[in-house]
């Protein structure tokens, strides 16, 4: 009889079950959707603020200091220490390995221009780098840590398949000062240039770089000449020093969590339990930490500028979302419950005719509240679907799509659905409850007679 | 009869009104309900919405300056630039020289105005900041090459000079290499004048841009360039965040305004008897139409001047909880949040205006 009398309510008030329906899925729709914009927010943001560039930096310990200022580099470009290239392969096995999404090694060394320029005396600085280098899955270099950086023409190739052409890079205010552009040919100073007639030690003439690319970064990089590594490794270790395989620096991207006051921890310091538990978050400290550990005669560190203020920027924003998202809460909670309180009200000569049938309160309150249970179920399940689709339409819209992330599985957040339901029901029930409670508080023949 | 009745329609109908709305007040009180809550929402979105650039720009600030003005330039050219940034900017100004430390090690060393660079670069790490005249502060690298770090002697040209290194700072970056020290300590050690202006304008690129161009006109001598990566970086996030921002303003404004329109076209569809018996005592469509909409406008406008407060305060906690610094209401936003409204409940009125316009009087008012 119970489900008989549900059944009928439903098939025979269909545009009325309808609207309350409809309140109910735009409800959970809008609730899902907040919510799970709120809980990827951080991690599209974060990425976001990768623009900013590495935010560890490796350097060997014993390096000499940095005598820099703007782009005069007081450092002497031997002397230093140097870290290997070949190390970096170990970065691959560090626990955060998968969390490093860039690296870039780097080694300077100078160029005082021959040929034409030579009366110029200038001398530049020659940077070496990766460029669209393999490092295991992904392939990385100095330009996609550099995202500001903008260049045209085309970035060196790593490994030129003429060993006698290299390329090179320069800076756009170099290009000025030197007048040269994309397909001119920089030389070193030869022996007649230098005023030697003849060797009076063997002489090595560095080999011409063909310019491929003109960089425009607005800092000191505009004054440089970029290379691939490999030759600035051949020219600082020397030509008859094969396989030498010094760098100077690394910068590094890794994706991390945000710091807290735990993070800023020292490691040395705590409890070996809390030690694992720094160890295996992915803090830029604790990344940095095991990246000195892999790499022999490496100190690394976090660049704060980026990991401080992204913190900030990103609790910030995903604290607005959250609240945000509370307020749409409180907005469907108050529509659905305003739906149904109509749904109830609009009976009154129903429960007043099963009241005279001799139905008990309990009765008549429970076909309502099972009514209004099916109706958030139902309601509630989809509009956790459509809103989790749109949540993940609206991310892909404003923010791209980032690889292998925005594949259907991703945009449903199965821990939401329990939640969206629980919120539905106790809406819809809260909603009708003040109204239900009214309506069995009506006197049976009054309503009857009025025929309301 | 039909004359008697629009004779004192005017009276009529504002009493029609009054006792509709009394006579069925928890129907009434659901629709002021749904009213004043999407009257609510919009107006505290909207409010949140036009202030988040602001908002989000401020925090932007914490990465430090995002103009960098370099040459040589006097005490004067300094006042201009300030006056050209602008009053809200920051305006630090830093000189450079290459000094030896105790071991003979060359490092850099900066003056710098302690109080400047601590509110423009918020995100040194630093132990302690420098307060006397002859302090420095330390970068975390270059500590490693000074024998006493508590009276560090540095020799510029031949001229020493004993600094008291009061903190240590930890950037990660450049800084870590450098030593800092008062700015007239500084100058009156090694003669060297300032050559880096460090700038900071809240706001965006266009922001920038406009002082970038302003500073090269009122001082050509400089070279004023943009932290690129910063306000290339900066624009990207706040546009990012405003587009996700208007796409949930309107979801949940499509949300309220939806379940709105049905919890108040219910109640009108619900009327159907009043409807019946009042077009069978003469009421003309117009007049019946006219009487629904009256109703949902009377309601709309009470639920914005509800809604507007109620939705002002909760801009203002959000602000309040999330940025720490409060969002004012805007008075420029009622006009809209009223319109909404209006859409709304005229939207509610008329849709069931329609299926009420084919129902036959005499079969309604029999029951059938």
């Amino acid at each position: 009889m119970f489900l008989r009398l549900l059944w009928e309510s439903f098939a025979r008030q269909r545009r009325r079950k309808l609207l309350a329906g409809i309140a109910i899925l735009l409800g959970a729709t809008a609730v899902t959707a907040m919510l799970g914009l709120a809980t990827t927010i951080g991690d599209r943001i974060h990425q976001e603020l990768a623009v900013y560039g590495a935010n560890i930096i490796v350097y060997p310990k014993a390096d000499t200091l940095d005598v820099k200022v703007g782009d005069q580099s007081l450092k002497p470009a031997t002397g230093g220490a140097y870290l290997q290239e070949k190390d970096l392969e170990k970065l691959r096995g560090i626990f955060w390995a998968n969390n490093i999404t860039g690296v870039s090694p780097e080694l300077t060394s100078s160029m005082r221009f021959g040929g034409e320029l030579y009366a110029l005396n200038i001398t530049a600085p020659l940077k070496g780098y990766w460029f669209n280098h393999s490092f295991g899955p992904i392939k990385t270099g100095a330009p996609s840590l550099h995202p500001a950086w903008k260049i045209q023409g085309r970035w060196p190739e790593d490994n030129p398949n003429a060993p006698d052409q290299h390329e090179a890079v320069i800076g756009v205010s170099l290009a000025t000062k030197l007048h040269r552009s994309v397909g001119d040919v920089l030389y070193f100073p030869s022996m007649s240039d230098l005023g030697l007639k003849s060797p009076a030690m063997p002489f090595n003439e560095d080999p011409p770089l063909k310019v491929v690319g003109i960089v425009s970064a607005g800092d000191e990089t505009d004054n440089h000449v970029l290379v691939p590594l490999s030759y600035v490794q051949w020219k600082v270790g020397g030509y008859d020093n094969i396989g030498w395989n010094g760098i100077s620096r690394v910068e590094i991207s890794a994706r991390t969590k945000p710091e807290d006051a735990f993070a800023r921890r020292d490691p040395d310091t705590l409890s070996p339990k809390d030690r694992d538990v720094w160890y295996c978050r992915p803090y830029a400290n604790s990344i940095a930490y095991q990246i000195a550990e892999a790499i022999p005669g490496a100190h690394a560190e976090q660049v704060r500028q980026v990991e401080q203020s992204e913190g900030t920027i990103l609790e910030r924003i995903s604290g607005l979302m959250w609240l945000i998202s509370a307020a749409a809460l409180l907005a469907a909670a108050v529509a659905v419950s305003a739906a149904m309180a109509t749904a109830v009200l609009e009976r009154g000569a129903e429960i007043g005719l099963m009241r005279s049938l001799g139905a008990s309160k309990g009765r008549i309150a429970s076909l309502f509240y099972a009514e209004a249970g099916l109706l958030a179920i139902g309601g509630g399940a989809c509009g956790y679907i459509a809103g989790s689709l749109l949540a993940a339409i609206l991310t892909a819209k404003i923010f791209g799509e980032p690889s292998g992330h925005t594949t259907l599985a991703h945009a449903f957040n199965p821990v939401l659905l329990p939640v969206v339901l629980a919120l539905a029901l106790l809406v819809a029930i809260a909603g009708s409850t003040a109204s239900i409670r009214g309506a069995l508080r009506m006197d049976p023949s009054a309503v009857l007679r009025t025929g309301a | 009869m039909s004359t008697a009745t629009t004779a004192s329609e005017s009276i009529s109908l504002s009493r029609i009104l009054v006792r509709s709305l009394k006579h069925r007040r928890a129907r009434s009180l659901s629709a002021l309900a749904a009213l004043t809550v999407s009257a609510m929402v919009a107006t505290a979105l909207l409010t949140l919405y036009a202030d988040l650039n602001a908002k989000l720009h401020h925090e932007f600030r914490s990465f430090g300056a995002n103009i960098v003005a370099t040459g040589a330039f006097t005490d004067a050219d300094i006042h201009h630039a300030r006056e050209a940034a602008g009053s809200d900017a920051l305006i630090a100004p830093v000189a450079f020289a290459v000094a030896a430390t105790d071991r003979g090690t060359p490092v850099v060393v900066a003056g710098v105005d302690f109080a400047a660079m601590h509110r423009l670069d918020n995100w040194w790490k630093v132990d302690a900041w420098p307060t006397g005249t002859t302090d420095a502060l330390i970068g975390q690298r270059a500590a490693g090459f000074v024998v006493n770090e508590t009276a560090v002697t540095l020799t510029y040209a031949g001229q020493p000079i004993t600094l008291h290194g009061a903190g240590k700072l930890s950037t990660g970056g450049d800084e870590d290499s450098r030593i800092y020290i008062p700015l007239p300590a500084f100058t009156k050690w090694t003669g060297v004048q300032p050559t880096v202006l460090e700038i900071q304008v809240p706001g965006g690129e266009d922001r920038v841009n406009t002082t970038i161009a302003t500073l090269q006109h009122t001082l050509p001598a400089l070279h004023v360039e943009p932290v690129r990566a910063l306000v290339a970086g900066e624009s990207r996030i706040v546009d990012r965040t405003h587009a996700l921002m208007y796409g949930a303003m309107l979801l949940i404004a499509l949300t309220v305004a939806v379940s709105v329109l049905a919890t108040l076209s219910a109640s009108v569809l619900e009327r159907r008897r009043d409807f019946a018996l009042m077009k069978a005592l003469g009421a003309s469509q117009i007049q019946l139409i006219g009487h629904f909409l009256l109703e949902a406008l009377v309601l709309a406008t009470a639920g914005v001047m509800l809604g507007y407060i109620l939705g002002s305060a909760l801009a203002w906690a959000i602000g309040e909880m999330n940025f720490g610094t409060a969002t004012l209401p805007r008075i420029s936003l009622l006009p809209l949040v009223l319109l909404l409204n209006l859409v709304i409940a005229t939207a509610a009125a008329l849709f069931p205006a329609r299926v009420l316009r084919g129902l036959q009087p005499a079969a309604l008012l029999k029951g059938e």
